[in-house]
């Protein structure tokens, strides 16, 4: 049996990989899929804590989260497919004609 | 029937033909469905008021008829009500109001028949409202609706002066009718509002007496004279009614001479109770209406406009009412505004049948209209003999009364003023008399023919009226604190033995022996010292030269101090976001930075901070 801390160890350098890949990537799609590692990191922790404390909380709300991630991922992709027809690039600082 | 209907329909029936006239336009382009419309609404009222008033007649302790309604709820109390009240005050002036406007209706009918259907018709709904706010001044259980509907009706005197609205000098009459009497009810408004801080209501019966201090009641008095001295054309506020009678003669004879000019009267007789308690400004009053009687009777000896003779003698007889109402005690004042009422409307009325006869206002354009025109000389006659308190007549009795009550309240210059004004009177109306009928024919009355019976009807039940009103009318208006009943005294004898002498001077001066010539020498000079213009040019003066400055200087101060602290403002703005918009780059990867920083803030914050 691993030890909670442990599980909480693996989170948290998932969750640490993710921000930095959010940080370091220009392509629209890695920033994507940075986001979405960040996003299990929280799942594995849900999913931790609620075997940790006993009850199905957790993993309702971890449930909830992947359906809300795809839903994401889905918004997202069509984002990238559009900034892709405007600008011929997926990535992101070629877009900045919102600066002020 | 149920008195309670009664007192609605003497309101709701005007109402109801003002608002179907004012909406539905093609019913009041239409000038026979609009008079017929008005006429009847007219006709409800004052059979309603008949009916109520017949009750009251010798009974004035008799239970008010009233409904009341809330109306502005304010912090989970009702700040006021509207309804109707009918007791022994309002039912009288209920009477004389729409008795006189259903008069000056029906008269119009043949007054304005050249008139183009079109403008016809919105005359007669500007009757309406004019009568539905009349009758909603006076019926009105509190100051509130009085002074809501005592705005109503300066509003349909300014649209009815300005009745001709093509003339310029008709627009400017009806812009300073509308202008002074404005600056004159700032004074009822200041006025309700101390009544309201210090009562916390708007009811002219100040129970209990405790809460209220002589020096409150003072300042509501005095304040409430101001709108009255405006409204009533007291002086010096009195620049604007002889200009209003550029609207038409029977608006003349309806708004400013029989009923709306003696709103101002009436409200010191509705409010009497505030005004009993203020002996400062009875005293005023007192001084003030003796003045303004005095005053007006003078300027319109001097006036060759027929209209504008009438006009000031109006002044002058709100003189005597507001001194009779100074003196302390209600009964006379209202007496004489009831009997006014019924000989001044008839006045004017005459007056406007010579003018639709000879089409001039000048006096001197008319002369010798006797022999064309019997019916409306004869009530014209009766008129200024009523006018100029002929023994037996309406004026003679109302007007000795209220000598009476000032030689009783021991206002001697007020009194004699009075008694000064009323051989004026007499003098003045001789003379329009002689100079319109008598004497030899202008060339414009050569022409001349009398007018239609549409016209000579009103003017035959208002002659009747003038003739009996004040044996009739004493117990009508008999109010609480007495009146002695048909008597005659010495006082009033002497009166009336100076006003026939009048009128034997002006037959003598301007008799139909002469041709009708303008007083000349010193009379000119005394003129030109007394005419109105002097009071008008002090107007203008203080207009041009005070006003101006102070306006000029408050522009300055919006313009350059407040207005500039707003732009300030702006400005302040626009620098600050010159700056800030630098922060949005469009580059996702600063704002996903800035996402992350934050969340390391926040962290630390939730980790070490605090608790």
């Amino acid at each position: 049996m691993i030890g909670l801390p442990a599980v909480l160890l693996v989170s948290a350098a998932l969750f640490a990989l993710g921000v930095y890949g959010v940080l370091s990537r220009k392509n629209a799609i890695g920033l994507l899929v940075a986001v979405e590692l960040m996003a299990n990191a929280v799942n594995i922790n849900l999913v931790a804590f609620s075997n940790h404390w006993g009850g199905v909380a957790g993993q309702v709300f971890a449930l909830f989260t992947i359906a809300l991630t795809v839903a994401e991922v889905a918004v997202g992709l069509a984002i990238i497919i559009l900034l892709y027809r405007a600008h011929k690039a997926v990535e992101v600082d070629e877009a900045a004609e919102m600066s002020g | 029937m149920d008195k309670l209907l009664l007192a609605e329909a003497i309101v709701l029936s005007p109402l109801a033909a003002a608002v179907v006239l004012l909406v539905i336009a093609p019913l009041r382009r239409n000038h026979a469905i609009s008079a017929s419309v008005t006429i009847l609404a007219t006709t409800v009222s004052l059979v309603s008021a008949l009916l109520l008033a017949l009750d009251f007649t010798g009974n004035p302790d008799l239970a008010p008829v009233q409904q009341q309604w809330p109306w502005l709820p304010a912090g989970g109390h009702i700040m006021a009500t509207v309804g109707v009240y009918v007791d022994a005050i309002s039912a009288p002036m209920l009477v004389v109001v729409s008795l006189v406007a259903l008069c000056v209706q029906v008269y119009s009918v043949g007054y304005l028949g050249h008139e183009p259907s079109n403008d016809r018709g919105r005359y007669f709904a500007y009757h309406a409202l004019f009568a539905f706010s009349m009758l909603g001044l006076v019926i009105a259980p509190n100051l509130l609706q009085l002074f809501l509907c005592w705005e109503l009706v300066g509003l349909a005197s300014y649209l009815l002066i300005g009745y001709y609205w093509t003339k310029p000098s008709a627009g400017r009459a009806a812009l300073k009718a509308f202008w002074v009497t404005k600056f004159a009810d700032m004074g009822l408004m200041l006025g309700l509002m101390v009544l309201y801080v210090k009562t916390g209501g708007f009811d002219w019966t100040v129970t209990p007496a405790s809460t209220l201090q002589t020096i409150d009641h003072e300042w509501i008095a005095g304040l409430l004279l101001m709108a009255v001295v405006g409204k009533s054309a007291q002086f010096p506020l009195h620049v604007w009614l002889p200009d209003a009678m550029e609207g038409p003669t029977p608006v003349s004879a309806l708004l400013h001479a029989a009923t709306m000019v003696a709103a101002g009267v009436y409200l010191i007789v509705r409010s009497y109770p505030i005004f009993e308690g203020a002996p400062t400004v009875l005293t005023i009053m007192a001084w003030l209406g003796g003045g303004t009687a005095l005053y007006a009777a003078t300027v319109a000896v001097f006036q060759d406009d027929i209209k504008k003779v009438l006009a000031f003698s109006t002044c002058s007889q709100l003189g005597y009412m507001v001194a009779a109402l100074g003196s302390g005690t209600l009964v006379a004042g209202y007496f004489h505004l009831t009997t006014h009422a019924f000989f001044k409307a008839l006045l004017f009325l005459g007056a406007g049948s010579v003018i639709h006869a000879v089409h001039s206002n000048n006096l001197h354009d008319m002369g010798g209209l006797m022999r064309k025109m019997k019916p409306t000389a004869a009530m014209f006659i009766i008129g200024s003999l009523a006018l100029a308190g002929f023994p037996m007549l309406s004026g003679f009795f109302s007007k000795d009364l209220i000598l009476e009550e000032l030689l009783h309240a021991g206002h001697i210059v007020p009194l004699a003023c009075c008694v000064l004004a009323a051989g004026l009177t007499a003098f003045y109306m001789t003379r329009v008399v002689m100079m319109a009928f008598f004497g030899e024919p202008s060339q414009a009355s050569d022409h001349a023919h009398e007018s239609p019976a549409v016209m000579l009807a009103p003017m035959a039940l208002l002659a009747v009226l003038s003739l009996v009103a004040g044996l009739l009318m004493g117990d009508f208006v008999a109010l609480k604190d007495g009146y002695a009943g048909f008597h005659i005294t010495a006082l009033g004898m002497t009166v009336s033995a100076i006003g026939i002498a009048a009128i034997g001077a002006g037959i003598w001066r301007f008799g139909p022996s002469r041709r009708a010539t303008p007083l000349g020498g010193p009379a000119t000079i005394f003129a030109g010292l007394v005419a109105k213009a002097p009071v008008d040019q002090t107007f203008e003066l203080f207009y041009r030269r005070v006003l101006d400055r102070v306006s000029a200087a408050a522009g300055w101060f919006d313009r350059y101090v407040m207005d500039g602290l707003v732009n300030l403002a702006g400005y302040a703005v626009l620098v600050a976001a010159a700056k800030l918009r630098k922060l949005q780059t469009g580059n996702v990867g600063d704002y996903v930075y800035a996402i992350v920083g934050g969340l390391i803030v926040l962290t630390a914050f939730g980790v070490f901070g605090g608790n």
